[in-house]
């Protein structure tokens, strides 16, 4: 795998985000205003404030989740319906450079949403966090983001088409975060959805953000600390090895 | 020295056989024309011979090395214009040629991207994005992506499909001055005047490959009509197989006497004569495109 491949991939990418105003406008009004509906959604209930933040936080989580799950489960099938991703391997790029490439260059958006969804938290529900929670929180919001990049990249190689890519989304996107433990503890779930829970990024991300909000260290919880990047390096393997070349 | 060998080349999708056994060489540092309708197999031969698909059955050799197993190696010394620009729109003309060079790691990419850019007449649009150029500039970006690395054998699949009949002979003289300096091309194309630039000419009918020539060879084989006017405006005409064997048949039983005003020959086009190999025992359809 050659760096400078990867280099040109994620340049590119950083490029054409950067020219697409709407879309960036869309990156940053979009958690604040999804964040907005969850505190409306709260103002309406008689949940006290503190317990509030073992529902919101995660929920946060899950809106990072889901927006960059949903970049590149798209973006690269249309790559792949345009031939764009075909002339790349023909013009020499490899399937690790492009993964990697795509991954670095999205990277950036993940971080911008993971900032901008902490910040819309930490206005919208008046957390009140020390800095080492925030930066920790942050650190959670960000992996679970990349990661997602990671696994929104595997899904979209199981299309072909950005029809074939939707049903995949309600699929991924809907049992992590209903398996995930934020609104029901995962060992209370059957064997099978417990099964299900761990092979998605949200069960790991839950897991330390409960720790997190708790004001108990994260690294208390190791197994779920080392289950987010570990997951992640999975997910990006499979997927660099699931890019098709070659039909 | 052959720079592009097919043995028996098959590719099947599902129940439609796309590439019915395809034999072909093409030496090096010659133009072959790619001849057939919608369907016939010609992108899909294209994208056998580039590593971009694998073939049902058969062998494909390109510069010696088979593109199924030394695909890299391939791609680093072949170009593929596909037939569709496919480029990134909201890129740049200079962005676009120089990430596709960036993927073969050139040493100049900068350098070579001019090269390339004046080449295919676009230097003055280098830093337009690609979406505001016309669909025929747009075919050149391609061209110039293609042709970034200096390749050796060069695949275009219908570069000159919807570009207008000047943009077409300017590509078309640059394809000759490629293959001029030793570049081998193999160019896609159902626009069957064309066919004249190339050295030769296959052509593919659902999968199969009908005939190999020489455009001349083409035109040889496709016989005509003798037509005699006599000098109170008769005219007498028969159709002959070749020109060459049924003339002098044909003015011996007419004889050349002074009431004879003018002889005439009037030959098929080469249009007439691929879509006459085309059409003649005709079993099936293709879908490979």
């Amino acid at each position: 795998m050659a760096t400078d491949r990867t280099v040109a991939v994620a340049t590119r990418v950083l490029l054409q985000i950067r020219r697409d105003h709407r879309f960036i406008g869309m990156v940053v009004v979009a958690p604040f205003l999804l964040t907005f509906f969850v505190r409306t959604l709260f103002d309406a209930t008689t949940v006290p404030a503190p317990a509030q933040a073992r529902f919101v936080v995660p929920f946060g989580a899950y809106i990072v989740h889901f927006a960059t799950f949903i970049l590149t489960a798209i973006v690269l099938v249309r790559e792949r319906t345009s031939q764009t991703l075909e002339r790349m391997f023909v013009n020499g790029y490899r399937q690790g450079e492009i993964v990697t490439g795509y991954l670095a260059g999205y990277t950036t958006l993940a971080t911008a949403i993971s900032v901008i969804e902490l910040t819309a938290l930490q206005v919208l529900f008046d957390l009140g966090y020390s800095a080492g929670q925030t930066a920790a929180a942050f650190a959670v919001l960000w992996a679970l983001g990349v990661i997602s990049l990671a696994l929104g990249i595997l899904v979209s190689n199981l299309a072909r088409t950005e029809g074939q890519v939707i049903p995949f989304i309600p699929l991924v996107i809907i049992p992590s975060f209903l398996f995930s433990g934020i609104l029901v503890a995962v060992d209370q779930l059957p064997t099978w959805a417990q099964a299900i829970s761990r092979i998605s990024p949200m069960y790991y991300a839950n897991r330390v953000l409960q720790e997190v909000v708790a004001g108990t260290s994260a690294a208390a919880d190791v197994g779920a600390v080392w289950g987010l990047p570990l997951f992640g390096v999975i997910v990006l393997g499979v997927a660099a090895l699931t890019l098709r070349e070659r039909t | 020295m052959t720079a592009i060998s097919l043995q028996d080349v098959r590719k099947d999708y599902g129940t439609v056989r796309a590439l019915r056994g395809v034999d072909l060489d093409v030496p090096a540092g010659t133009v072959l024309g790619l001849v057939g309708a919608n369907g016939a197999g010609k992108s899909t031969l294209l994208r056998i011979l580039v590593g971009a698909l694998q073939p049902t059955a058969g062998t494909a050799h390109v510069l010696g090395l088979d593109p199924t197993t030394a695909r890299r190696e391939v791609r680093s010394r072949v170009g593929y214009m596909p037939q569709a620009p496919v480029l990134y729109d909201d890129l740049t003309v200079r962005e676009n040629v120089t990430f596709f060079a960036r993927g073969h790691r050139l040493p100049d990419v900068a350098g070579r991207v001019d090269e390339v850019l004046t080449f295919v007449d676009l230097a003055a649009q280098a830093d337009r994005q690609v979406q505001t150029l016309s669909g025929g500039q747009q075919q050149r970006v391609s061209l110039a992506a293609t042709l970034v690395h200096g390749p050796e054998v060069l695949f275009l699949d219908e570069p000159t499909a919807g570009v207008d009949p000047e943009l077409r002979r300017s590509f078309w003289n640059r394809f000759r001055g490629l293959a001029d300096g030793g570049t081998t091309l193999v160019v896609s194309t159902h626009q069957m005047d064309e066919v004249v630039h190339c050295d030769r000419v296959a052509i593919l009918r659902a999968g199969e490959l009908l005939t190999v020539a020489t455009p001349q060879e083409l035109l040889a084989s496709g016989g005509g009509t003798v037509r005699v006017t006599a000098t109170d405006g008769t005219v007498r005409e028969r159709h002959v197989t070749t020109v060459a064997e049924g003339l002098p048949e044909v003015l011996q039983a007419w004889g050349l006497g002074p009431e004879v005003a003018s002889v005439e020959v009037v030959g098929p086009t080469l249009e007439d004569i691929v879509l006459a190999l085309g059409t003649a025992d005709r079993e099936g359809d293709g879908h490979g495109d």
